[in-house]
């Protein structure tokens, strides 16, 4: 239908022949900074620094750490957020609200409030604590700086699985609660067996959103760490952005954002497998 | 529609009063700051000694307006211009003919996969090469290609919703497709459409990666402002929470009034599947 073409042209131009570009450009030696050294094929080369550089594996490792450990509590959290807020009580929509909020904040002010008010060692509440308990303050932005990203998503996208999770428990038939209930089936029992698994697709559904998502997690990290100290705190995203953007390494760069593109698909599809499904259910 | 447990469990409820509180406290935390004057701010504290809305009026300065009205520019026209092309696209998938409808789906739901990264490079250069870098026009551009799958990934499972019979009687009356789609998809999928348009908004008011990357002061959206705000601004922190507040408001207010929507539209196909 002719309706659909100014879609498909806007978005084949924004997404689809970059994505061609960034392959080709992987294969070039191209140093913005050193135009002396000019435009040069040199083949998989780019590819080949990639794979035998540890900083490579260093950023992959926590890319895969972020993801994993950030997931498995965000669905954690959203099982329990979800079991405190399926329920009638005063002020229940006062507490969603305080709860589900972080989500829509900018990644920019998060990452900014949390490092200046709140986890600063000399003028946050880190710092206050230390005082007045006499220790040192945390070191969240040094040696810890990795776990302090994790625990920036978590806090930003747990509200997103409290939005599809509570939705699955507010669907649950009000037969297989009655049937649970006359069973005499205790409180835990009816949520591990019963409930949790009636919600297992709504659960599956928050996790691979959230895997989409979380792969391109970057404005958090540029506000708070910027990857560091060294590279300990950046994902692949980040990593992109310094050897493109601050190295400007134009090859190198398309060949990190290639070898990104592959292991975002191997890792969704994987999880799609496992959870045999295809997005969006179309099949 | 909770299910009512017996609700003379007040310590358990004073619980869960907690646990929210502790996870909006920095929101919550930045809001009591943006009140209290640059002197006050430390060492940190819940209560307001000296209430003032001068960290307000001080920040509303040439620059952050600018960047708001950028990023309201920005936004706005991306979310007409997604539902204008988008929306249309649902429409031919839902209700058209099609041959290959399922795949052209797949195709535009697959961009949403991609990480911003994978293009980054090419567009920035493509942008550089044609002077759109830096431009307000260049950015819609952007948030057009990357949020027009997502209106129609969610705008399907609300055009799925309206009952084909409906639209096959009107097609015996005689009605052409241009007219039962205004006449007759349009206000039944309104809500639905509606908030598309709002998460769009909030998705693009928030975008930070190909804004840092390819603006720069013209085109500058808010969240580039934020990013820099240190260390341009140094650390006046009632300011910084004053500004952050302001900033933070649009998409908080509109969140609240998607998010059912939000859900229903995301996850409707695959929940199903």
């Amino acid at each position: 239908m002719l309706l659909s073409l100014p879609a498909i042209v806007i978005v084949a131009v924004v997404t689809q022949a970059p994505i061609l570009a960034t392959v080709g450009l992987s294969l070039v030696r191209w140093i913005v900074v050193r135009p002396d050294l000019g435009i040069t094929f040199i083949g998989l080369d780019n590819y080949a620094e990639i794979f035998s550089s540890w900083d490579f594996y260093e950023v992959v490792l926590n890319t895969a750490l972020i993801t994993v450990v950030s997931l498995a509590m965000c669905t954690v959290l959203g099982i329990l957020f979800s079991l405190m807020l399926n329920r009638d009580f005063p002020g229940v929509n006062v507490v969603r609200t305080l709860i589900i909020s972080p989500f829509f904040v900018m990644d920019a002010v998060a990452g900014i409030i949390w490092r200046a008010i709140i986890l600063n060692s000399s003028f946050g509440w880190n710092g206050y604590f230390a005082s007045l308990f006499k220790t040192r303050p945390f070191d969240f932005f040094g040696v810890h700086s990795l776990l302090t990203i994790v625990m920036l998503i978590v806090w930003q996208w747990t509200p997103f699985f409290v939005l599809i999770i509570l939705a699955g428990f507010q669907n649950i038939p009000l037969e297989v609660m009655d049937s649970a209930r006359v069973d005499g089936t205790g409180w835990f029992k009816e949520l591990v067996f019963i409930r949790i698994p009636v919600i297992m697709n709504h659960i599956e559904v928050a996790i691979l959103l959230g895997l989409i998502f979380v792969l391109k997690v970057f404005g958090l990290i540029f506000v708070t760490t910027r990857g560091g100290p060294g590279y300990s705190s950046a994902n692949l995203p980040y990593y992109v952005y310094k050897t493109a953007f601050l190295g400007w390494e134009v090859g190198r760069a398309a060949a990190v954002a290639v070898v990104t593109v592959v292991i975002t698909l191997v890792a969704i599809t994987a999880l799609f497998r496992w959870f045999r499904r295809r997005i969006g259910g179309a099949v | 529609m909770g299910r009512t447990r017996r609700a003379g469990r007040i310590p358990g409820i004073l619980l869960i009063w907690l646990v929210a509180f502790l996870w909006c406290f920095p929101l919550l935390y930045m809001l009591i700051t943006s009140f209290k004057g640059e002197a006050d701010v430390l060492p940190p504290s819940l209560w307001i000694a000296h209430p003032t809305l001068e960290n307000y009026v001080s920040v509303l300065r040439y620059q952050i307006l600018r960047t708001i009205l950028n990023s309201a520019v920005i936004s706005i026209s991306s979310v007409c211009a997604c539902l204008v092309f988008g929306v249309p696209v649902t429409y031919a998938l839902v209700f058209g003919r099609l041959r290959n409808s399922d795949n052209l789906f797949f195709w535009f739901l697959s961009t949403t996969l991609l990480p911003p990264v994978a293009v980054i490079v090419p567009v920035f250069l493509m942008f550089r090469l044609s002077g759109l870098l830096d431009s307000l026009g260049g950015m819609v551009l952007i948030y057009s290609g990357v949020n027009i799958p997502i209106v129609i990934w969610m705008t399907r499972s609300f055009l799925l919703d309206v009952p084909q019979e409906i639209l096959e009687s009107s097609s015996i009356d005689g009605s052409s497709r241009l007219r039962s789609f205004f006449g007759i998809i349009l206000p039944l999928a309104r809500q639905g459409i509606i908030s598309t348009g709002l998460l769009v908004f909030i998705f693009v008011w928030n975008e930070f990666f190909f804004s840092i990357n390819l603006t720069y002061v013209n085109a500058a959206t808010v969240p580039v402002y934020m990013a820099s705000f240190m260390t341009q601004q140094g650390l006046f922190w009632a300011k910084l929470c004053a500004i952050s507040t302001l900033v933070v408001l649009p998409p908080v207010a509109l969140g609240w009034l998607a998010q059912r929507s939000l859900v229903k539209g995301l996850t409707m196909g695959a929940v199903k599947g």
